[in-house]
């Protein structure tokens, strides 16, 4: 194992300083091979996109310095980036209990854009802006959640009557999805804002105040809302549901042998619908919290690729919900430090896209090398 | 052969694997000669099949060596193996179903344009050169077990190999198909080829070994040249049981073929006691289409007495299978009533049947019967895991402690009940299934489909005890088996099922095989 050996000798240095029981066993984990083989997959990935932005024409200095800033420059930067992990982490906790029973959730962007939808229907249309105790935002989360249910929901019909391979309908659900968006915005008699004058965008209404999800810090300049806090709530509760509860267990049998399972009088429907619906369901609060607490308008396109890197941060996590928040923190980041870097130093994002994506290929290419390893 | 007389082809020195703390394989010394059939015997996880995978290149031993024809034999892989003269048929065939049996034997064979009927004409030479029947032109989907595994042997010996391992062949084939193959192997090993026949049945020992190696613990406790003399022997050495001790079933053909008189450990209970017991289950009438609208299984009517066992013998692909799935509620029949304990049942999902004590053990332990990637506990509740959930949470301790309890009730042994279900051998696997269905709350039902099939001597023995003990405490059982001799060592009475009708029924006894037997292919 080659890259073992730097990595012991840096823990040689940590031993001198701390020595205890815990200093050994985070040893250890740095020098395991996942970690190691994590972290060079992700050296190289950034050093391919500095060489990418090199080729560019843009001076490689100041584009990380851009990057940086916009990542980590400012409380605002951090809040931004932390807002978009929390979209993706719930969309990765929603692909993760599906993976469990052998599903796979391809339908993120279209339940955030339902979701999305949804929220401000009933934002706007439903009354609640003067509810008290937070009902004002809670309902419009809710209608989220229940159109991202539907929507996942819709796939478990297809699949259990039809017969239809999840990863086609749940793709296709997403085009439907995202089409209906544009179709929301750009018709009055749905949600598009009255035309006063010809040039009235073709977006809705800003959401009333009330329904805005509450911002954690109470400074406007410091965007961290409360999504934060649902999302590691729900994260708490679906690693419980996972590893402890019944239906975990009939999520793990319907996924490893669903004639098995179902000869044991497991319900192979009601599995299968729910863990589609579940995963629509946090598609759509995904959908729903970005308009409620960053957007406030909804616009055509506005889930923006947010399922798609929701599902890339699923995939990465291989089963665990704590690898989805480390790879949707990761993912929000980089994304926040592209935007920038776009914007200040004319590098294009799609160079942050290729780098996302050369991390993907690499991460997936280091635990094919560290399973054949440690299988030999 | 004529290579310098006893000249070993392979030879095995010091060879030992490990898989993590378990030593499947202790220090293995074995000699294969040319020319003979060599019998590999020892009950199931004894290290039968890690012997024959690293001699095929598909595990490569820790310490050890292979000599093949007095050169190092160490296989990179199986193609390697394949290369130097080492052909093996596993257990589970590798045939892609859709294609035809020529097509499947080209696979890998064959580069750029295809000639089919060149190939054919070779396939079938090779074929009729060693007796077997293979219909080049099938598609592999139509063909039955045996056929299949008759190409699988073709698709070996068009390599030519000089060593033909053949892992428990015999598991999945008909008493005729069983002679034949037999018989084949006596032709291959005439061609100056050995082969390495892996088996628990000691009637091929007799019939067709040279000599015998008999591994237990992953270690050689026995070896015999005159293995036809030496069987009490040899049987002592992989059980380490005296024979006299074991029931008549546990010797299966060898038993019923030789000898006419009952030597089964249970009593016989006449066929016309049968309507005098109580009803344990009971299928009118049962008619069964499947989805491309042949009819599998009509007009079936059969009645379960509590307490007794009943035999159901027949050509496996005559119904059986759509039987099982009537009886544990995951296929609807078309027509018929399906009555458990009294009650009618027709239609009821596995839950509901379980609850009304139906216990089913699936023919395909490996497919259906359990999740092996789940733990033991976790496989042994897999019917009831909501008995150990509170308000949704698992109470794993719970789990855990019953599981050990049923463990100890039904000796499955495993590294404990949370030990994954993958790493207990098959015998052990088996008793877990036994054990889930037998420990149903009112157990009033069992349907064991093939219980036996692929376990080892001793593993049979306990499954037999399982299923007798139950149906002492008034459970009615439904055997199904095709194994003949089996079935009327075992049940009290046989009924005999072809192209999904009843074609009779006889009572349990070694005098009725010919007639049986006759049922099977037919004839009334």
């Amino acid at each position: 194992m080659p890259d073992g050996v730097p990595s012991n000798a840096g823990g040689g240095a940590a031993r001198s300083a701390g020595g205890a029981a815990r200093g050994a066993r985070w040893r250890r984990w740095l020098a395991s091979p996942t970690v190691i083989s994590t972290a060079a997959a992700i050296a190289f990935a950034v050093a391919a996109g500095l060489a990418l932005i090199a080729l560019t024409g843009a001076q490689v200095g100041e584009a990380v310095a851009a990057f940086i800033d916009g990542a980590f420059g400012s409380a605002y930067a951090v809040a931004a980036s932390i807002n978009r992990a929390t979209s993706l982490a719930l969309v990765g906790i929603g692909f993760v209990l599906a993976d469990r029973a052998n599903l796979t959730n391809v339908g993120g962007e279209g339940q955030i854009a339902v979701g999305g939808m949804a929220a401000t229907a009933a934002a706007l249309y439903g009354g609640v802006a003067g509810l008290p105790l937070g009902l004002s935002f809670i309902l419009p989360l809710t209608a989220a959640v229940l159109a991202g249910g539907l929507w996942g929901g819709i796939a478990g019909v297809l699949k259990l009557k039809a017969g239809t391979n999840e990863v086609i309908s749940t793709l296709l659900l997403d085009f439907i999805a995202i089409w209906l968006v544009y179709w929301s915005v750009q018709s009055e008699a749905l949600l598009r804002q009255p035309m006063t004058h010809s040039s009235t965008l073709p977006e809705s209404l800003e959401i009333p105040d009330p329904t805005k999800l509450p911002i954690i810090t109470g400074d406007p300049g410091v965007p961290l809302h409360i999504g934060l806090i649902l999302a590691a709530v729900l994260a708490v509760l679906i690693a419980v549901v996972l590893s402890k509860s019944l239906f975990g267990l009939w999520l793990r049998a319907v996924g490893l042998n669903p004639t098995a399972a179902r000869r044991a009088g497991i319900s192979y429907g009601g599995v299968v619908g729910a863990a589609l619906a579940i995963a629509g369901a946090f598609g759509g609060l995904a959908g729903g919290i970005m308009l409620l607490g960053e957007q406030y308008v909804l616009k055509s396109g506005f889930s923006s690729g947010y399922g798609f890197d929701g599902l890339v941060v699923g995939l990465l996590a291989r089963g665990s919900v704590g690898g989805v928040i480390a790879g949707a923190l990761f993912f929000g980041f980089l994304r926040s430090g592209g935007i920038n870097m776009e914007m200040v130093a004319a590098v294009p994002s799609a160079v942050v896209l290729v780098i996302q994506g050369l991390i993907v290929v690499t991460l997936a290419g280091a635990a094919y090398w560290t399973r054949s390893r440690s299988a030999a | 052969m004529t290579v310098s007389g006893e000249a070993p082809l392979l030879e095995l020195r010091g060879l030992t694997k490990r898989f993590g703390d378990l030593v499947a394989l202790d220090s293995i010394d074995l000699a294969i000669r040319p020319g003979e059939v060599h019998c590999l015997l020892g009950e199931n996880g004894a290290g039968k099949s890690t012997l024959c995978n690293l001699v095929f290149g598909v595990h490569s031993p820790d310490a050890g060596e292979m000599i093949l024809a007095g050169s190092p034999h160490r296989p990179a892989g199986p193609a390697d193996a394949l290369r130097r003269g080492v052909a093996m048929v596993h257990q589970h065939f590798s045939l892609v179903g859709g294609m035809t049996v020529v097509d499947n034997l080209m696979l890998g064979r064959e580069s750029g344009w295809l000639r089919r009927g060149e190939y054919a004409a070779r396939v079938s030479a090779i074929a009729s050169e060693f007796g077997l029947k293979v219909p080049p032109a099938a598609r592999v989907d139509d063909l039955s077990v045996g056929e299949r595994q008759r190409v699988e042997i073709v698709k070996c010996l068009m390599r030519q190999p000089r060593l033909l391992v053949l892992d428990e062949p015999t598991a999945v084939l008909l008493p005729e198909e069983i002679d034949a193959l037999l018989a084949v192997c006596r032709r291959v090993v005439a061609s100056g080829c050995a082969v390495v026949l892996v088996t628990h049945k000691l009637a091929e020992i007799k019939r067709v070994a040279d000599r015998v190696t008999v591994l237990r613990g992953g270690r050689v406790v026995a070896v015999s040249d005159t293995p036809s003399r030496d069987i009490d022997v040899l049987v002592r050495a992989m059980i380490q049981r005296d024979l006299d001790r074991l029931e008549g079933a546990v010797l299966g053909v060898e038993t019923a073929a030789s000898s006419a008189e009952d030597v089964r450990g249970h009593a016989q209970v006449p066929a016309a006691a049968a309507p005098a017991r109580a009803q344990s289950a009971r299928l009118e009438g049962v008619r069964v289409v499947d989805p491309a609208g042949a009819v599998r299984l009509e007009d079936f009517t059969l009645a379960i007495g509590s307490g007794e066992i009943v035999g159901l013998a027949g050509v496996e692909g005559n119904g059986q299978t759509e039987l099982g799935d009537v009886i544990a509620g995951l296929t609807t029949p078309a027509a018929g009533r399906y009555i458990v304990a009294g009650k009618d049942v027709t239609g009821s999902s596995p839950r509901e049947l379980t609850a009304a004590g139906v216990g089913v053990v699936p023919q395909d332990r490996h497919a259906v019967g359990c999740i092996a990637g789940m733990s033991v506990a976790h496989n042994l509740f897999l019917n009831r895991l909501g008995r150990f959930a509170r308000s949704g949470l698992m109470r794993e301790d719970a789990l855990l402690d019953e599981a050990h309890v049923l463990m100890r009730r039904f000796d499955v042994r495993a590294a404990g009940p949370h030990a994954r279900f993958s790493t207990l051998s098959g015998g052990n696997q088996q008793k877990a299934v036994l054990a889930r269905e037998l420990s149903i709350d009112n157990l009033v039902f069992l349907l064991a489909a093939q219980p036996t099939r692929g376990l080892d001597v001793g593993a049979v023995e306990s499954v037999y005890k399982l299923i007798r003990a139950a149906c002492d405490s008034g459970v009615g059982v439904l055997l199904i088996s095709s194994e003949l001799d089996e079935l009327i060592a075992v049940a009290d009475r046989i009924v005999v099922l072809y192209r999904g009708r009843v074609m009779g029924e006889r009572p349990a006894a070694p005098a009725q095989r010919t007639a049986i037997g006759a049922m099977m292919a037919g004839h009334a």
